[in-house]
Order: structure tokens, then C-alpha cells, then sequence
């Protein structure tokens, strides 16, 4: 059965608490790459919350939204990976093949959203860190660009789960880290193919639009605008 | 295959692909790898109870067997077992519905924290210099026991003190039983952002000594006073939880939210209106917006009741808090009260919240009383929509009675050397860290002739300790919690251990009642369980005869399925328990003036410190996860920083990142500045939490901690500490800081995000 992953964020639900955050960096081992590290710009985060300020002092909001690969219908990051390292996976997903890539970070330049980071080093937990890693979750070495998945791993182990159950997956029941924690339920995951799942109703709504249109790279990822 | 052979064979078949399929090579050359070859794990979900904050949400945690290097009997080796590897919420439990908060996600962090203190330790150089050689489990026990002198025969009390966290546990209740039976006070509660001042006025506005729940998914209009309730107050998951259905939970109806506050928190940020009041002033403006709804009959006065009649002039209907005289002081237009009054008025139901600084002044308690009073105006109590209490379970095991001393008072009696404080025991709290200066509690805590330490970490109230015993982590122990707020619900959260320990610890309570059998007597017949889980089960059994979420024929089972769930819960109707009887009649109170520590023409800056959205109150600094997650509002990571107007900036010449001097009448410090529009021009903001000089590899000698140039200023109804009653002047040092932002830009909001 085909199937199109894709996730809604209601701005309107999302209050800026960062749960997605921490939750993406114990699901997904990502490194933390320190003070220096930062500093250059190097944190690895797969998932950030954007702020935006408007208005002076006392007149003045501030406005969230969280980020991650937008999983684009028409990616620009695949069509420049000289390897083949970035491509389309049969359900939608922009996958990354790891042990292919060489790290020319192409993709990174072409992503317009900035939601791929690159490994400038070799991730290092200071003992017993390293327990806390995720085994499902291969880890990443230098060289090698990496980005949200949409927990793939997640994903696999509920369709393994369901070929050898012979029951179809129940909406709702695969979800990625971040729309698992989020305090809010400001995310949705489903299948934007189905037309009864409840991600594919929240993206039929009247708030509904996504990051950067005009770029046309149909991105899966579809945020329901804050109403205030 | 190595990758120039891979890279060869994927140019032939790219190639030919592109021959044979005409402009599809991708498909064909995906095949020869395809997704990375997932085969998921096993693992086990066992229920947990999280302790990063009081809150008690109920957790899962995903255990999967892995090779640890672990200590056992004292010596480092190797072995296979049960590791956690990921936390989850209980989608079960009613507080917080299967979510958890960024913190609570780091819990890992926790137990694999490579500063874990993995054995016990005995003081071997000068006290605070951190040097400790390792003991045997035996030869601690054997040292904190002979340091534990029962209360004399002539009544003099045992000098002993106990230290701890606040506790809503079954630890809680052991340790007061210990200290009961040596004849020693009460334990000391400490955190820094304690919550007194709104129990206090809570006790008296509506018979319950404690922090309140809102149902926010039936509100249609919330006022919050200060209160950052969607990031660090009172139960920030389940009230998250509720506000995402306020917002969009219903399809009819979407509730206001209005923030009233100095400094843009992040629960401000996501307000409909946001409001400044000059600090200190939102009780005014709480009877502003009462005044306009008695006056213009839209609510009557006598709607209040209890709560009502705390505030002088309220059956006269408030006639000194006129919209143009809580203008006057407030800084709030005249017309903006009226028009707040109206709307919160008209969208029934509507609720108020009071949380963070404006408890933190010296009129903290009269701001609490009035916020109070304008809830029983707006009918909001216990009412669909509104505020609740949460019940408390039935276990008469909890109940204590005994009023404990303060970390102030306790540090003013042993620099007297009355009464005689000989040994102190300190569990999970640092107020060398957390205390204004004018406290003195290092030099107090010097002068203690013997410490012991339960904590899991050195930090520098641990540091001074002579003797430490290392606790479990949560996730290796048994744990409880009865959360105070969060849910309608009387809830005890219960899980066994979720993994064995990582190194050669014992948990807290088995220490205590390990000591208590040695020193025999009175003190063994006082706590007579071997372990904490024997106490815990015998609690439990007090349980199963009440309708709740787990029911079973015997001790045994119910004892299983307990654990099984993550707890037990009422499953009664919901709503608030009775009121208690209040210990002192109301009297009718009046909003006094906030005082302030410096005189304006020197120190001309209100000082607002803050709960840090990454570390509270300094708890969570040692986490890297915590560390690295950029501040929502700042996007800094790995530092500190002062908010300061860009209007006040520019006036002072400084720039984003300068490193600027913050000094009060009590202390200075330097950071660099960040200037936000979210600061009125006469404050600057500072967020708690770093600035540890010993706290581990990751936070120490990292930022400034602003609790240390605190003013020692008290709210006198309770004598909590006022935080947010300090002025401080600021200077520009001539050199940047280390500011290390996330984000670049500040202000591109794409307006297609804006619904109309």
C-alpha cells in the first residue's frame, strides 16, 4: 500500500517549549558538540524552534516555529547529491544514506529550509553517555551530513510489526519523538494519502500552509497558522 | 564493499539504468542500497515517576538490554543488563497524558552523567576542596550513625538538621519519622523558587494550602499575572497540554489568553495580549479589572465571598482602584482595564492565574490575595473552566504535621550557635548556590562540625559534606510522588526500578532506615521496614480499599498491578476536597506598596532574575542535552545573559554581546548583554541557573549566577524570600561577552503564518 508521511504543526497549540528538541537528541542520537562547538555553529540539532519578534516595547509579540526537514515532494537536496547519498524513499521520505555520503554538503547548501547539519567531527560521550545512545539509531561519523528522518526507525518497526500481524497500521499509531513528547499536541503524523487520517484532515484546514512556498518544493510538512 | 568499489558499481548501474529506463537511474540504483537496513530492537516499557521537577508526571522508559561498565563490590567491570534508553510521558497518567517537558526528556542525562558521584566518600583535604577518598557502604553507615545523638533526657532537642528538597513522597514522610524518633526538628524544606506565598494566600482565598490546578481546556478567557505556566510554574506539562486544547480543542470556540507581566516569558510570548505593569503593581490591577466588573454590575461583588472579603473595600465595591488610579500606578491605561474587565467578564468561563515574580516582591502576598479574589469574582473556582485542588490521596501514612524551619532561620541559629546544629544532613538541595549572599550560608554551613551528603552530585552546598552517601538516580529507584496540582484527580504515582544502578549507590531512604537498625532502640521500632519498597508497600495497602484505578483482590495483586499502571488514581467525581478550617479568621487586607532594595537615583534598574526554560533553578546545568538546547526566547546555549531594552541600550551605548557589570547594593557580576524588546527600558532580566563554580564538567565556571547579588528582602506574611525585589545599575565593561546565539535573524516573520 502506498503511503505519503507527513506531519501538521498547529502554530496556534505550539507555546516555544523546546520538548521536541530534547526529545529529537535522545531518539535520534544526536551529538552535542559543546561551548567551542556552538559557538562555530555546529550544534546539531535536527529540530529547532524558530522566534520571530514583532513590534517596540510594550507593544511587542514574539511568535514560535518549530523547524525540520520539511520531507519535500520535490526536495532540492536529492537532485544535487553527487553520490546518491539523499533520495526519495518509496513512502516520501527523503532518506539519507549514510555510508554514501562524502560530505561535499551540497545538500545542505540547496536545503531552503538550513535542516540539514553536517558532522564536523566525531561525536564523542564523555562516559557512561554513551549508554543513553538509541541502538535502532545508527550513529554518524565525520564527514557525513545527516537530518530528520522522521524516525524512520519508528516507522519500520510499526509496518514490520503490522506485515507480521497482518493488521493494517491504525492512524496515529507510528510516532516520531518530537509528536510524541509535545506537551501541547501542537504535531500530527499520518498518512497524507489517507484521506481519514487525521493528519490529512488538519492539512485540509483553512490555516493550513507551509514553510516557504515560493520555493515549490512541496515540502510534507504543513503548519496551521496561529490565529492571533 | 569499500567505497570506491561501491562508487564504481553505482556509475555502471547508473549508467545502464539510464539506458534502459529513460530518466529514472535513481530507482535503479537505489536498490543496491536500499534504506539502511532496520531491524528494530527489543524493548521493554517500564512505568516510571519523573523527579526533574515537583510536578510528578508519570513516565515510561524504554529499557533495552546493553553492556555496561558498572561498579560492583567496589570494583569497575563489565557486564550486560536492562539500560534505559528513552523516556516517554504515561499515557495513562492524568497529569500529564503521555507528554513530558524538555527536562523530563533529559532524565537520561541524569543517570548517565559522568560526574555521578559512584561511591561513598569521606572528606580527605580541607573542607570544600572537593577532595574525598572512597569508603565501604559499612564504614559510611558506621560514621553517619555515630554522628546521630538522640535528643538529650532533659529535653534538649537532638542537634540534628535535615536538609532536602521539597519531598511529596513517601521519603518525605520516612524522614520526618526518622527525625521524630531522634528527638531532632522537622526537615527542612528548600527550593529556590518555592511557592509559599501563593499556599499561604491559597489557604486563606479558598481553604487549601497548596498550588492550584486550572482547567484551561474549558476556559475561554485566561489572565495570568506573571505566571510562566507554559514553561517553569506548577505543573508546565499538564497545563501545556490544556492550553493546546483551549486553543484548539474545541471547534466553536478558542480561548483569549492575556499575559500580564514585565519581562516576555515564554508563556508571554504566546499570549493574544500581552501587558506590561510596572513590577510589583499587578494586584492593583487584578482589583482594577474587579472594580470596573462590580461597578459596571457585570459581576457582583458578593460573588467573591471568602476571597472577596480579604480585601478592604471590596462590599464598597473597590473605590480605590479606579481604572485611572491603577493607571496612575500600574502604568496601565485606563481604558486597556476597562476594556480587559469587559472581555474576561464576557467570556465565561474566565479564569486568573498568579505565579513567578509578582509573588516575589514584598507585597507578594497581597498580589496573590487579589488575584485571588478577582477568581471567586469571575466564578471561576471550582468550576468547569476554572481553578481546582487536587485531592489528596487516602494515605494517612503521608500525613505530617510538624512546621519546619527555614534555610534563613536555620543559618541565623548556627551563626548564634543557637540552637546547636552538630550534624546536618543535606539531601538534593543548594542553597550555597541559591541564596542571596546576605543569607551567609556558606560561612554558616562551615561552622556545622559534621555534614553528610545523600546527593548524586558534588555541588557546593555537597562540597562542604564530610561524609557522602550517593542516592540511586530515579531511574534506578523505587519512586513515588503525589502531585499537588496538574489534575482533578487524587493521584499517587508509584514505579519500581527501571534498571539496576550503574555504580556502587543506595538510595536515600534505605540509607535511613539502614542507620536506624543500627543504632537499634527506639529508633529501629520507629521505622521497622528493611528497604523503601517494604514502606512503599505497606503505604499501598492503606489504598486498595478505595475505588481508583486499580482494583484487585488481594495486597499482593493490587502491589502488582500498581506498578504495572505507574500509580494509582481516583476515579471519583472530579473536584476539589472539602475546605479546611483556616487557623486564622480573615481580616480584610490592603494592596501595599512593593519595596525595593536601592534607591532609584542609584540603581535605577528593576532586577528581574527568572526560572530558566533550560536549567530552573540550576538543577538541570550539569545536562548536556539542556545545555546545548537553545533558550526559546534568547536562543542562547552554554552561557547567561542579560535582557536589556534596546532603548536603554542605545541610551547606555551598548551593543548585542557587550559584556556589561550588574551590581546591587549586595553584590555584582558580569555578563553579556542581549537586548530584547521584550524588557521594559527600566528593568533588566536575568535567567537563574548558571554560574556554578562546582557542579560537574559541564556547568561549572560557566555564566553568572544572578541569585547572588540578590537583595536578603522577605514578603512578611511568610517570610519567603521577595527575588524580584532587588534595583541594581549597570555598567559597560569596554570588552564583548561570550554570547552563543542559535538564531541569526530576529524579525522575519512571514506574515503568510498570521491567520486572519
Amino acid at each position: 500500500m502506498k503511503r505519503q508521511w507527513g506531519m501538521v504543526i498547529d502554530l496556534d497549540r505550539c507555546t516555544g517549549c523546546e520538548a521536541c528538541v530534547v526529545a529529537c537528541h535522545a531518539e535520534n542520537n544526536l551529538a552535542t558538540v559543546g561551548r567551542d562547538g556552538a559557538a562555530r555553529g555546529r550544534t546539531m540539532h535536527w529540530m529547532r524552534v524558530e522566534r520571530y519578534w514583532e513590534g517596540e516595547f510594550p507593544e511587542v509579540r514574539l511568535r514560535f516555529q518549530p523547524v525540520l526537514c520539511q520531507q519535500c515532494g520535490d526536495a532540492p537536496c536529492e537532485s544535487v547529491c553527487p553520490v546518491y547519498a539523499t533520495y526519495h524513499n518509496p513512502e516520501g521520505l527523503n532518506a539519507q544514506v549514510y555510508n554514501r555520503c562524502i560530505g561535499t554538503r551540497y545538500c545542505g547548501n540547496a536545503c531552503p529550509y538550513n535542516a540539514r547539519v553536517f558532522n564536523f567531527f566525531n561525536p564523542v560521550w564523555d562516559k557512561p553517555l554513551d549508554l543513553q545512545l538509541n541502538p535502532d539509531v545508527s550513529v554518524r561519523s565525520v564527514g557525513i551530513m545527516e537530518k530528520c528522518t522522521f524516525c524512520i526507525q519508528r516507522i519500520k518497526q510499526v509496518e514490520i510489526r503490522s506485515q507480521e500481524s497482518k493488521q493494517p497500521i491504525a492512524d496515529g499509531e507510528i510516532q516520531p519523538a518530537c509528536v510524541q513528547s509535545c506537551p501541547a499536541n501542537a504535531m500530527v503524523f499520518g498518512d497524507l494519502d489517507d484521506p481519514k487520517s487525521k493528519v490529512s484532515q488538519l492539512a485540509r484546514s483553512n490555516r493550513a500552509t507551509r514553510l516557504l512556498r515560493e520555493v515549490g518544493a512541496q515540502p510534507n510538512v504543513i503548519y496551521l497558522r496561529s490565529v492571533s | 564493499m569499500d567505497r570506491r568499489s561501491f562508487l564504481k558499481i553505482s556509475a555502471v548501474g547508473s549508467t545502464t539504468a539510464a539506458l534502459d529506463a529513460c530518466g529514472k537511474p535513481e530507482h535503479h540504483l537505489i536498490r543496491f542500497i536500499p534504506e539502511e537496513d532496520l531491524i528494530p530492537g527489543v524493548a521493554v516499557w517500564k512505568p516510571g515517576v519523573c523527579t526533574q521537577c515537583r510536578a510528578g508526571c508519570g513516565i515510561r522508559v524504554r529499557v533495552m538490554q546493553g553492556e555496561a561498565e558498572v561498579t560492583r563490590k567496589s570494583k569497575p567491570g563489565l557486564i550486560s543488563m536492562g539500560l534505559a534508553k528513552k523516556i516517554e510521558g504515561n499515557p495513562e497518567h492524568p497529569v500529564n497524558h503521555g507528554k513530558l517537558c524538555a527536562w523530563g526528556q533529559a532524565g537520561l542525562q541524569v543517570t548517565y552523567n559522568p560526574d555521578r558521584i559512584r561511591f561513598p566518600l569521606k572528606r580527605s583535604g580541607q573542607r570544600g576542596s572537593g577532595e574525598y577518598q572512597a569508603i565501604s557502604w559499612d564504614d559510611a553507615i558506621a560514621e553517619l550513625a555515630s554522628h546521630l545523638p538522640v535528643a538529650g533526657s532533659s529535653g534538649s532537642p537532638s542537634p540534628v538538621a535535615f536538609l532536602t528538597q521539597p519531598l511529596r513522597d513517601h521519603r518525605g514522610a520516612l524522614i520526618e519519622k526518622f527525625l521524630a524518633a531522634l528527638g531532632a526538628p522537622p526537615a527542612i524544606h528548600f527550593e529556590f523558587f518555592e511557592q509559599t506565598v501563593l499556599r499561604r494566600a491559597n489557604e486563606l482565598s479558598f481553604g487549601h494550602r497548596q498550588l492550584p490546578s486550572f482547567d484551561l481546556a474549558n476556559t475561554n478567557y485566561v489572565i495570568s499575572f506573571g505566571a510562566d505556566f507554559l514553561g517553569t510554574w506548577n505543573s508546565p506539562v499538564s497545563q501545556n497540554h490544556s492550553y493546546g486544547e483551549m486553543r484548539q480543542g474545541r471547534t466553536e470556540q478558542r480561548g483569549k489568553f492575556v499575559q500580564v507581566e514585565p519581562h516576555m516569558s515564554q508563556t508571554g510570548a504566546n499570549a493574544d495580549e500581552w501587558v506590561y505593569a510596572k513590577p510589583g503593581t499587578e494586584g492593583w490591577l487584578a482589583l482594577g479589572l474587579a472594580h470596573v466588573m462590580i461597578s459596571e454590575r457585570l459581576r457582583p461583588a458578593q460573588a467573591a465571598g471568602n476571597a472577596g472579603a480579604l480585601i478592604e473595600g471590596w462590599s464598597e465595591g473597590l473605590p480605590d482602584y479606579t481604572p485611572e488610579k491603577v493607571e496612575r500606578i500600574t502604568g496601565v491605561e485606563s481604558g486597556r482595564i476597562q476594556r480587559l474587565a469587559r472581555g474576561s467578564a464576557a467570556h465565561s468561563p474566565a479564569v486568573a492565574v498568579i505565579g513567578g515574580a509578582p509573588l516575589a516582591h514584598t507585597n507578594g502576598f497581597s498580589n496573590a490575595l487579589a488575584v485571588n479574589a478577582l477568581n471567586a469574582l469571575l466564578g471561576s473556582v471550582e468550576k468547569p473552566g476554572g481553578i481546582f485542588f487536587t485531592p489528596r490521596p487516602p494515605m494517612p501514612s503521608l500525613s505530617t504535621s510538624r512546621n519546619s524551619a527555614s534555610v534563613r532561620t536555620l543559618c541565623e541559629g548556627i551563626l548564634k550557635g543557637s540552637p546547636a546544629v552538630e550534624t546536618l544532613l543535606v539531601f538534593n538541595a543548594n542553597p550555597v548556590f541559591a541564596s542571596p549572599p546576605a543569607w551567609r550560608v556558606q560561612e554558616a554551613l562551615a561552622k556545622v562540625p559534621f555534614i553528610a551528603s545523600f546527593g548524586s552530585f558534588v555541588d557546593e552546598t555537597s562540597v562542604l559534606s564530610d561524609l557522602i552517601l550517593p542516592d540511586h538516580s530515579y531511574l534506578e529507584s523505587w519512586v513515588d510522588n503525589i502531585p499537588e496540582s496538574g489534575t482533578t484527580e487524587a493521584v499517587v504515582s508509584l514505579a519500581s526500578p527501571a534498571m539496576l544502578p550503574l555504580h556502587h549507590t543506595r538510595p536515600m531512604p534505605d540509607v535511613l532506615l539502614d542507620v536506624a537498625h543500627r543504632l537499634g532502640g527506639d529508633m529501629a521500632r520507629a521505622v521497622p521496614w528493611k528497604t523503601y519498597a517494604g514502606v512503599l508497600q505497606a503505604a499501598f495497602e492503606e489504598l486498595r480499599s478505595h475505588p481508583g484505578s486499580v482494583t484487585a483482590k488481594t495486597d499482593d495483586d493490587f502491589w502488582t498491578a500498581v506498578q504495572t499502571k505507574g500509580g494509582w488514581w481516583s476515579n471519583e467525581a472530579k473536584g476539589s476536597p472539602a475546605m479546611r478550617e483556616l487557623n486564622r479568621p480573615p481580616s480584610p487586607t490592603k494592596i501595599v506598596e512593593p519595596a525595593f532594595d536601592g534607591a532609584a537615583s542609584e540603581y535605577p534598574f528593576f532586577f528581574l532574575p527568572y526560572a530558566s526554560q533550560q536549567f530552573s533553578d540550576g538543577t538541570h546545568a550539569n545536562l548536556p542535552w539542556m545545555q546545548e538546547m537553545p533558550d526559546v526566547i534568547s536562543t542562547a546555549m552554554w552561557g547567561t545573559w542579560v535582557e536589556i531594552n534596546p532603548q536603554t541600550a542605545s541610551r547606555l551605548r551598548i551593543q548585542k554581546g557587550d559584556l556589561i557589570e550588574v551590581a546591587s547594593q549586595h553584590g555584582k557580576l558580569q555578563a553579556p548583554a542581549l537586548l530584547t524588546p521584550g524588557i521594559a527600558p527600566d528593568a533588566v532580566a536575568m535567567p537563574v541557573g548558571q554560574g556554578h563554580e562546582q557542579y560537574g564538567r559541564y556547568a561549572s565556571h560557566r555564566g553568572a549566577n544572578p541569585l547572588k547579588i540578590l537583595a536578603p528582602q522577605t514578603e512578611p506574611e511568610t517570610g519567603a524570600l521577595a527575588w524580584a525585589a532587588t534595583r541594581v545599575k549597570i555598567t559597560r565593561l569596554g570588552k564583548k561577552g561570550e554570547l552563543i546565539l542559535y538564531a541569526g535573524s530576529e524579525r522575519e516573520w512571514p506574515s503568510q503564518f498570521q491567520h486572519r
